[in-house]
């Protein structure tokens, strides 16, 4: 079987900079991958250029049979693959259920089968559905901000360091509901500053460094190996 | 002075003068929270509206609220054609650089009403309306509706900000531009219901001006500071604020004459604008930080 996503040889940046040189990945139907690297490495512009957020100037990126290397994001989007950002990813002043609408904004007709299966994977959020998102907390933001992306029922969620900021206890749990997403049918490409921790867990990673691709295997594998404990690890 | 005094000269006139200020403002609120910048054409598109109003008035012989509707569908198609055409080409520049061209804008609308109109005072209807009295209180039937209308006006709109899809896009909008685009939430239909609302609001207040004042070609430019006062006065970006604002604003106007001469009466809208500023730049109820 072909990957659902695959980037071959990727050379981009903003404007006029190249930020990755001949990056290539790729992340298999029901697979969790993770890009793991020191800061500035580019792990979270090699998530960008995939949802088409890049100026790429060389390589390719094929989703599920179609060469996305030159879509825009609302083209992308409408195909199938989702972006939660690092930051920002919330509508503050509208309540968890109006953020969860407005994830599944291009989508017509009737959308409880959507909400039922976010309110499934996130029980909290649909006790809470009419409060503003703002006042949430950094774990439950996260949780908001992954409902709104899978209400268009993406095949591949994108996620810019999703524990960012969270406590190990929510961390864990945002990782065991990334498991769940998984076991949906959708694959997850994620960003990790936690490299051991989300070694752990994920299916495969790459490391990167500079822009470029250094490693990649199971994450049991890049946790064993000694050079990527040395470098990105902390020994 | 007595209670009665106090309301019948100073507070009711404050409340209809707020109302019809609210109604700029909320347009002004909009613009400022969907599109980020200060539209310094809004009083102008006022009194555009309020003369189209009469243009149909005098056409047709019909009352000046039968004509606010149209005055509100032609100034909402006039809003929609001024952003295609001008404000539309600058949406990637620096906002100041359309803040000076609302400027620019401002003096066009009103040199059209002045070719069209004049520069002479015009009103709807000629003649000299009785306030009634209501336990003391007294007042004239049009500031009653004033008032209604600019209820009722706001009222639908709050409802088409909470309950309707485009209406939650525009909340959306407002509340994180970037996650809106990542929706695949269409920014240009956004901009152009924005325009429509605030231009048809701006003609509403124009009309309500002109019912209860008179037509000039500078009425709408006179609104201009008191609306953005009552705007960044509730918060950018709150309706209600907006409505709030404007009848603070509307009131402290009128209040103004009994310590200060009456001159110094568009004073009041400066004053409250520079104290909320360097006091609370959020506003009242807690909008966008300018």
């Amino acid at each position: 079987m072909t990957a659902l996503l695959s980037m071959s040889a990727v050379t981009g940046g903003y404007g006029d900079t190249d930020i990755l040189e001949n990056v290539s990945m790729h992340v298999d139907h029901n697979e969790i991958v993770v890009i793991v690297g020191p800061n500035g490495a580019g792990k979270s512009t090699a998530m960008k250029a995939v949802f088409g957020l890049l100026n790429v100037r060389g390589g390719s990126i094929v989703f599920d049979g179609d060469d996305i290397t030159k879509w825009v994001p609302n083209r992308i989007v409408q195909r199938g693959i989702c972006y939660v950002p690092q930051v920002d990813n919330i509508f503050r002043e509208m309540s968890i259920h109006e953020n969860l609408e407005m994830g599944a904004f291009l989508k017509t007709g009737d959308l409880s089968a959507s909400y039922d299966r976010v309110y499934e994977l996130f029980p909290d959020l649909k006790e809470r559905r009419k409060t503003l998102a703002g006042s949430l907390s950094g774990g439950q933001r996260q949780m908001v901000a992954m409902g709104r992306a899978l209400m268009l029922d993406p095949k591949l969620l994108l996620l810019d360091e999703p524990t960012a900021g969270l406590s190990p206890r929510y961390m864990e749990q945002i990782f065991q509901i990334c498991r769940d997403v998984r076991d949906t049918g959708v694959a997850i490409l994620l960003v990790e500053q936690h490299a051991k921790q989300a070694l752990a867990f994920a299916d495969r990673g790459y490391v990167l460094a500079s822009g470029q691709n250094r490693h990649e295997g199971s994450g049991a594998d890049l946790l064993a190996d000694r050079e990527v404990a040395e470098m990105f690890l902390g020994g | 002075m007595g209670t009665l005094e106090l309301l019948n000269y100073y507070v009711i006139p404050g409340i209809v003068l707020g109302s019809i200020y609210a109604l700029g403002a909320v347009g002004i609120t909009l613009v400022f929270a969907i599109l980020r910048y200060a539209h310094l054409a809004h009083g102008d598109l006022a009194t555009l509206g309020a003369f189209l109003g009469l243009a149909v008035v005098t056409a047709f012989g019909l009352p000046p609220l039968v004509a606010l509707p149209v005055a509100m569908i032609g100034t909402a198609a006039v809003a929609v054609g001024i952003d295609k055409v001008f404000y539309e080409h600058l949406r990637e520049r620096p906002k100041i650089v359309t803040v000076m061209a609302s400027l620019g804008i401002a003096l066009m609308v009103r040199s059209v009403v002045q070719v069209i109109w004049g520069v002479d005072s015009e009103s709807y209807v000629r003649g000299i309306v009785r306030p009634e009295d209501y336990f003391g209180l007294r007042i004239k039937d049009r500031e009653i509706y004033t008032v209604l209308f600019m209820i009722v006006l706001v009222g639908v709109l709050q409802l088409f900000l909470s309950k309707s899809k485009w209406g939650k896009a525009m909340r959306a909008m407002s509340d994180n531009p970037n996650l809106a685009l990542l929706s695949g939430i269409d920014n240009r239909k956004v901009v152009m219901l924005t325009w429509i609302i605030a231009g048809a609001l701006c003609a509403a207040a124009g009309v309500f001006l002109g019912i209860n004042t008179e037509l000039k070609s500078m009425m709408g430019w006179h609104m201009l500071l008191p609306m953005f006062a009552a705007a960044i006065l509730g918060g950018v970006g709150r309706v209600e604020g907006a409505v709030l604002g404007g009848l603070i604003v509307g009131i402290a106007e009128e209040m103004s004459v009994l310590v200060l001469p009456s001159e110094y009466k568009a004073g009041m809208a400066f004053a409250i604008l520079l104290i909320m500023l360097l006091v609370r730049p959020t506003g009242l109820l807690r909008g966008k930080v300018l």
